[in-house]
C-alpha cells in the first residue's frame, strides 16, 4: 500500500531525537498558550513563529503544528474551570463544560475533554492519511453561497442558546449582530459605526467580548452571590468533587458522540474558512437534537462537552487538508503555518505533497505522535489544573481578572480591546443577573458578519438572484442537511420518545 | 516644541544654540552627522503590525541583514506596536518627531489607513528613506476556464460583465482592477473578500469568474494549473509567473502598487536620512534581500529619499480619487 | 438555589439597564438610517441593510421588554440566594481601577498595586500571603508573557513619547 509506505517514511522522519524534542516542546507550549485566555492557537502561533527562524523546515513545521493542536487541547481547560473561552472554537465547550465543573465534576470533564480531543484529533489525522485527495475536492466546492448557508446552519445553535426567556435571548443575539456590523463594510469600504477611530476599522474583535462576557461576567456574578465568602471552591462546587476519573456511564454515553462528531468536525474543518468554531457549534446542536435528554444540555451534560471538543479538534486536523492539498489556509492558525511555509521558500499547492513528500508525510506522522503526547500530558496536567478551583475564590477572583486582562492585551497590544473586555465584563454581569444570554450574543457576533458578508457576496455574484442557492450542488447538499437537522431529527426523536413511553406504560 | 531624544552629551549645546535660530539651523545637522548613528543610542524600530505578518517579516529581514553585515553600529530594538491597522505604530513614530533613532517599515495600510480613519498623520509627513519593493497583483482565472489570455478576457468582459474577486475594498485589490478596467474599457462587478484564502476558494468553487491577488500565496495553484495567470500589475513579471504579460505590456499601464519602504519620523536631520539611504543601498544588494524579494514575489522597485515621498503622495491621490468615485470614502 | 423575585430597587435598576439598552438601540438605528444606505448604487444590499433590520428589531424587542417590565413587576425570576451588591460592585470597581492602572503604569507595576489592594480588601488580615501573591503572580505572568512567549505586556504611559 502506498499510503502505508508513505506513512512509515513519514514516521522515520518524525522519530529522530531532535524532532521528538521539538514535538514535545511544541505540545507543551501549545497547552500553556491555549490555557491563557485570549491566546488561541492562531495568536500563539503568530507570536512563536519567529522562534523557528533558522531551524530546519521539518523540525520547525513539527514544532508549529504541535503548538497548533496543543493549543486546541489547552483551550478548553479555562472554558470548563472558569467559563472563560480562550477563542471562538471553545465557546461551545463552556455551554456544558462549566456547568459540569459547577456540579463538582471538573475532573471527569477535563479528562473527557482530553480524550475527546484525542479521538477527534486522531480520527482527523487518519482521515487525512487515507482520504486527503477526496476531501481536497470538498474544500474546493465552497463559495460564498455555501458559506452563507453554513452560517445559517450555525445559527440553529443560536435558537438553542436563546433558551426559555426568548425575548431576552433575541435581544442578546441582536446586540451581537449589532456589534458585528461595526468596522469597515467589506463590500463598499464605507466605515460603519467607526466614528473615525482607526482602532475600529477592523471591527470589534471577538476575543475581548467573549472573555469579558463569560469570564468576568461570571466572576462578578459569583461575587454578587457571595460565593467568595465560602472559603474554598467558590464558584465551583469543589466539596462535591468526589472522583477524578469519569464514570462508566460517561464513557458509554459518549462513545457514539465522539464517533459522529470526529467525522462531522473533520468535514466542516476541511471547508476553508468554516473551521473549528462552526464545527463545534454544529456538533453541539446536532448532539442536542439527537439526544434523548435534550433538556439536560446546558446543565452539565457530558455529551454536550464531548461533542464540541471532538469536533473542534477534528476540524483543526481537517483544516490541514486545504493547506496541504491546495495551499489555502482554512483558518487563522493555518494561515500562520502557510506564512511559515512561504518563509522557507516552499510553495504549498496541489503539487506540494508530491514535491515535498518528506515534509508532508513527516508532518502527518508527527500529528499521530503529537496527539498521543498531548493525551499523556493532559492526563498528568489535569490534576494540577483541578488545583486551580481549590484556590479560595477571594484570591482566585482578582487573579483571574489579571490573567484575562493581560491575555486580552497581549494578543493585539491594544488598550481599546482591554477596555472592551472590561466593559463586556460589566455588561455580562447585568446580562447574567437579568437573564439575558451571553452565549447568544457571542454566537451572533461570530456568525452575523459571516452571514452578512457571504450573502452580499453571493448576491453580487448572482446579480441579485436567489436561484444561485439551488443551482450549485454543494448548496443543495447543505440545504438538505439543514432541513434534516431541523425537521427530521426532532421528529424522529419525538417518535422515539413516544415509543419509549408506550414501552414504559406497557411495562408498568 | 518637539521633544528630542538625542545623545545627552550635546543636549546642553543645543540648548545654547536654541538662542540663535540661525546657528541651530546650520550646526545641528553638522553635529548630528558626526554623531549619527551613535553607538550609545538604541535604534527604536517600530513594527506597526503583529508578529508573523508581511510588515513584520520585512522589518526583521532588514534587521537581520543590518546585523549580519554590521551595517548598523548600535543596538536595534524591534517592537511590534500593532493596532488600528497600523495607526498605533505609525502614530508612535509620528510622535517621535525629529528623533533620528525611530524607524519603521511601511506596507499597504500606510496609505489606506489615513484614508479610512482620522489619523493625525499622513504618509507624506514622515521622512522618507526608500521605497524598497512593491506588492503587485496578478489577475487569474480558474484553470478550467475557457479564457486563455488577457485579450480573450477583455473581449469576454466587454461582451458580458464579469465578477472579479479581491481582498477588501479600500485596498489595492480593488484599485488595480478598477483602473485597469477603465483603461481597457470593460465593466465588472467587484466581489470583496476578507482574505486571499476566501477568494481563492470562491474562485476554485466556480463562484467567481476571476480574481486578483498577490502571486506569492497562489504560486502552488498556478504551478499545478489550477489557476491561470492572465496579467501582472507590476513593472516586470516575476520569474515564477513565466511569460505572463504586465499591464504595461498589453498597453494599459496603471502605475499603482503597494509601497514597501522604510521611513523615519517627521523632521529628522537630513544627515540621518542620507545615512539611511546610503545604508539601504547596501542592503538591497545583498543576496539575503534578493531571496526575500523572490520568496515573497515582490517587485524590486527601488526609489530613494524625496522621490519616495512623491511616490507616496501619488499613490494616495490615486486611491483617494478611485475610492471617492465609488463612495467608499468621503 | 431557590427562585426569588427582585426587590423593588433591583427592578428599578433592571429598568435602568433596559433603558440604557433602548438608548443604544435607538442610536444604532438612527445611524443606520442616516449614515448607511439600504442599497448600493448598483442595486445590491448596501451597508445599511442589516444594521437597519437589526436596529429596528432591537428597538422593538427592547421596547416590548420594557413595557412588560413596567406592566408586570413580578415578571422576572432568577435563582438567587444571599446576593450581595456591595461585593459585586467592589470587584467591578477594582477591575475598573486595574484598567486605569494598567494604562498609567504598565503591566507589571499595575498588577502588583492592584493585587495588593484587591487582596488586602478581599483576603483581609493575611499580610504575608497577600504580599507574596501580589509579587509572585505578576512575576510569573511577566516571565511567561514577556520572557518566555515574547508576547506584549501593557507599556507604561510615561514610556510613550508624545
Amino acid at each position: 500500500m502506498d499510503i502505508f509506505s508513505d506513512l512509515i517514511m513519514g514516521l522515520s522522519i518524525a522519530i529522530t531525537p531532535i524532532n521528538l524534542v521539538y514535538l514535545l516542546l511544541g505540545a507543551a507550549i501549545g497547552m500553556i498558550v491555549g490555557v491563557i485566555p485570549g491566546f488561541g492557537p492562531s495568536a500563539g502561533l503568530a507570536i512563536l513563529l519567529p522562534m523557528t527562524f533558522g531551524m530546519d523546515p521539518i523540525g520547525a513545521i513539527m514544532l508549529l503544528a504541535a503548538i497548533y493542536y496543543g493549543a486546541m487541547y489547552g483551550g478548553t481547560i479555562t472554558s470548563i474551570l472558569l467559563n472563560t473561552p480562550g477563542e471562538s472554537a471553545t465557546v461551545a465547550s463552556t455551554f456544558d463544560g462549566f456547568p459540569l465543573a459547577k456540579n463538582g465534576r471538573a475532573g471527569p470533564a477535563l479528562v473527557m475533554q482530553a480524550v475527546a480531543s484525542f479521538v477527534g484529533g486522531t480520527v482527523g489525522v487518519i482521515l487525512i492519511t487515507l482520504l486527503a485527495p477526496m476531501f481536497a475536492q470538498v474544500s474546493r466546492s465552497f463559495g460564498p453561497p455555501e458559506y452563507f448557508l453554513l452560517a445559517l446552519m450555525g445559527m440553529l445553535t443560536l435558537i438553542v442558546m436563546i433558551g426559555e426567556n426568548w425575548r431576552l435571548g433575541i435581544i442578546s443575539a441582536l446586540i451581537g449582530f449589532a456589534l458585528g456590523t461595526v468596522g469597515v463594510d467589506l463590500e463598499t469600504g464605507q466605515g460603519r459605526y467607526t466614528f473615525g477611530s482607526a482602532e475600529l476599522i477592523g471591527g470589534i474583535y471577538f476575543i475581548p467580548i467573549a472573555i469579558g462576557l463569560f469570564g468576568l461576567g461570571e466572576l462578578f456574578y459569583a461575587f454578587y452571590q457571595g460565593l467568595h465568602r465560602f472559603g474554598t471552591g467558590g464558584i465551583v462546587n469543589y466539596e462535591n468533587e468526589d472522583r477524578f476519573w469519569p464514570t462508566r456511564m460517561d464513557w458509554i454515553s459518549t462513545r457514539m458522540t465522539m464517533a459522529r462528531n470526529s467525522v462531522l468536525g473533520f468535514v466542516v474543518g476541511v471547508i476553508p474558512g468554516a473551521g473549528a468554531t462552526i464545527a463545534s457549534l454544529m456538533a453541539y446542536s446536532t448532539e442536542r437534537s439527537l439526544s434523548k435528554t435534550p433538556e439536560n444540555f446546558g446543565k452539565g451534560e457530558m455529551a454536550g462537552l464531548v461533542a464540541p471538543e471532538t469536533a473542534n479538534n477534528a476540524a483543526s486536523s481537517g483544516a490541514m487538508i486545504p493547506l496541504l492539498t491546495l495551499g489555502i489556509p482554512g483558518s487563522a492558525s493555518t494561515a500562520v503555518l502557510l506564512a511559515a511555509f512561504l518563509l522557507w521558500g516552499l510553495r504549498p499547492g496541489p503539487l506540494f505533497m508530491e514535491q515535498n513528500p518528506e515534509l508532508a508525510w513527516g508532518l502527518i506522522a508527527s500529528m499521530y505522535l503529537g496527539n498521543m503526547a498531548l493525551l499523556t500530558i493532559s492526563i498528568f496536567a489535569i490534576p494540577l489544573f483541578v488545583q486551580i478551583i481549590k484556590v479560595p475564590y477571594r484570591i482566585l477572583g482578582p487573579t483571574v481578572i489579571v490573567v484575562c486582562a493581560l491575555g486580552t492585551f497581549s494578543v493585539n497590544a491594544s488598550f481599546i480591546e482591554l477596555y472592551i473586555m472590561f466593559a463586556a465584563g460589566i455588561v455580562g454581569f447585568f446580562m447574567r443577573l437579568y437573564g439575558f444570554s451571553a452565549a447568544a450574543l457571542v454566537l451572533a457576533l461570530v456568525l452575523g458578519p459571516l452571514a452578512e458578508e457571504a450573502l452580499r457576496q453571493t448576491l453580487t455574484i448572482s446579480r441579485g438572484s436567489f436561484m444561485i442557492f439551488v443551482e450549485r450542488p454543494a448548496s443543495v447538499w447543505i440545504i438538505l442537511v439543514t432541513l434534516m437537522l431541523v425537521v427530521m431529527l426532532p421528529l424522529l426523536n419525538r417518535i422515539g420518545k413516544k415509543a419509549q413511553m408506550v414501552k414504559k406504560l406497557d411495562a408498568g | 516644541m518637539t521633544i528630542q531624544f538625542e545623545p545627552t552629551h550635546w543636549l546642553p549645546s543645543s540648548t545654547v544654540a536654541a538662542l540663535s535660530a540661525c546657528a541651530i539651523a546650520l550646526s545641528a545637522p553638522v553635529m548630528a552627522q558626526e554623531a549619527y548613528p551613535s553607538t550609545d543610542e538604541t535604534l527604536d524600530w517600530t513594527i506597526a503590525f503583529g508578529p508573523g505578518g508581511g510588515n513584520d517579516i520585512m522589518a526583521r529581514t532588514i534587521i537581520d541583514i543590518l546585523t549580519k553585515y554590521d551595517l548598523y553600529p548600535g543596538d536595534v530594538s524591534a517592537e511590534n506596536r500593532a493596532g488600528g491597522s497600523g495607526a498605533v505604530g505609525w502614530g508612535y513614530l509620528y510622535g517621535q518627531d525629529g528623533d533620528p533613532y525611530g524607524i519603521s517599515t511601511t506596507s499597504g495600510s500606510f496609505v489606506t489607513t489615513p484614508l479610512q480613519a482620522d489619523t493625525p498623520w499622513q504618509p507624506e509627513d514622515f521622512t522618507p528613506v526608500a521605497l524598497l519593493a512593491t506588492d503587485d497583483l496578478v489577475l487569474v482565472v480558474n484553470g478550467d476556464s475557457e479564457i486563455q489570455n488577457i485579450d480573450e478576457f477583455i473581449a469576454m468582459a466587454k461582451a458580458e460583465p464579469m465578477n472579479i474577486g479581491g481582498t477588501g475594498t479600500v485596498n489595492v485589490d480593488f484599485i488595480v482592477p478598477t483602473l485597469f478596467a477603465e483603461k481597457a474599457g470593460f465593466e465588472f462587478d467587484y466581489v470583496s473578500f476578507n482574505s486571499m484564502a476566501d477568494q481563492t476558494t470562491a474562485l476554485l468553487s466556480g463562484a467567481l469568474d476571476a480574481m486578483v491577488g498577490n502571486p506569492g500565496e497562489i504560486l502552488g495553484l498556478i504551478d499545478a494549473g489550477e489557476l491561470r495567470p492572465l496579467v501582472f500589475s507590476g513593472q516586470s513579471t516575476p520569474d515564477a509567473l513565466g511569460d505572463t504579460p504586465t499591464m504595461g505590456d498589453v498597453g494599459f499601464d496603471i502605475g499603482v502598487s503597494m509601497p514597501r519602504g522604510l521611513i523615519l519620523p517627521p523632521n529628522v536631520p537630513e544627515a540621518a536620512q542620507e545615512w539611511w539611504i546610503g545604508t539601504m543601498q547596501k542592503v538591497v544588494d545583498t543576496p539575503e534581500w534578493a531571496e526575500y524579494i523572490a520568496s515573497n514575489t515582490l517587485t524590486p522597485t527601488v526609489i530613494y529619499g524625496e522621490d519616495f515621498r512623491t511616490f507616496l503622495g501619488q499613490t494616495k491621490t490615486n486611491f483617494e480619487s478611485v475610492l471617492k468615485s465609488v463612495g467608499a470614502i468621503e | 438555589m431557590r427562585p426569588v423575585t427582585f426587590t423593588p430597587e433591583e427592578k428599578d435598576l433592571r429598568l435602568a439597564f433596559l433603558l440604557v439598552l433602548l438608548a443604544g438601540a435607538i442610536f444604532y438605528t438612527y445611524v443606520a438610517f442616516v449614515d448607511l444606505s439600504f442599497m448600493t448604487r448598483s442595486g445590491r444590499l448596501g451597508p445599511g441593510f442589516f444594521p437597519r433590520i437589526v436596529g429596528v428589531a432591537g428597538v422593538f424587542f427592547v421596547g416590548w421588554t420594557i413595557l412588560e417590565a413596567l406592566r408586570d413587576r413580578q415578571a422576572l425570576l432568577v435563582d438567587q440566594a444571599g446576593q450581595r451588591w456591595s461585593d459585586a460592585v467592589l470587584l467591578i470597581a477594582l477591575a475598573i481601577g486595574y484598567a486605569v492602572l494598567l494604562r498609567l503604569f504598565g503591566g507589571f507595576p499595575a498588577t502588583v498595586v492592584y493585587l495588593a489592594l484587591a487582596l488586602s480588601i478581599l483576603n483581609r488580615g493575611r499580610y504575608l500571603q497577600n504580599g507574596i501573591l501580589a509579587l509572585a503572580i505578576p512575576s510569573g505572568v511577566y516571565l511567561l508573557f514577556d520572557q518566555f512567549l515574547n508576547a506584549n505586556m501593557p507599556p507604561a504611559l510615561f514610556d510613550l513619547t508624545f
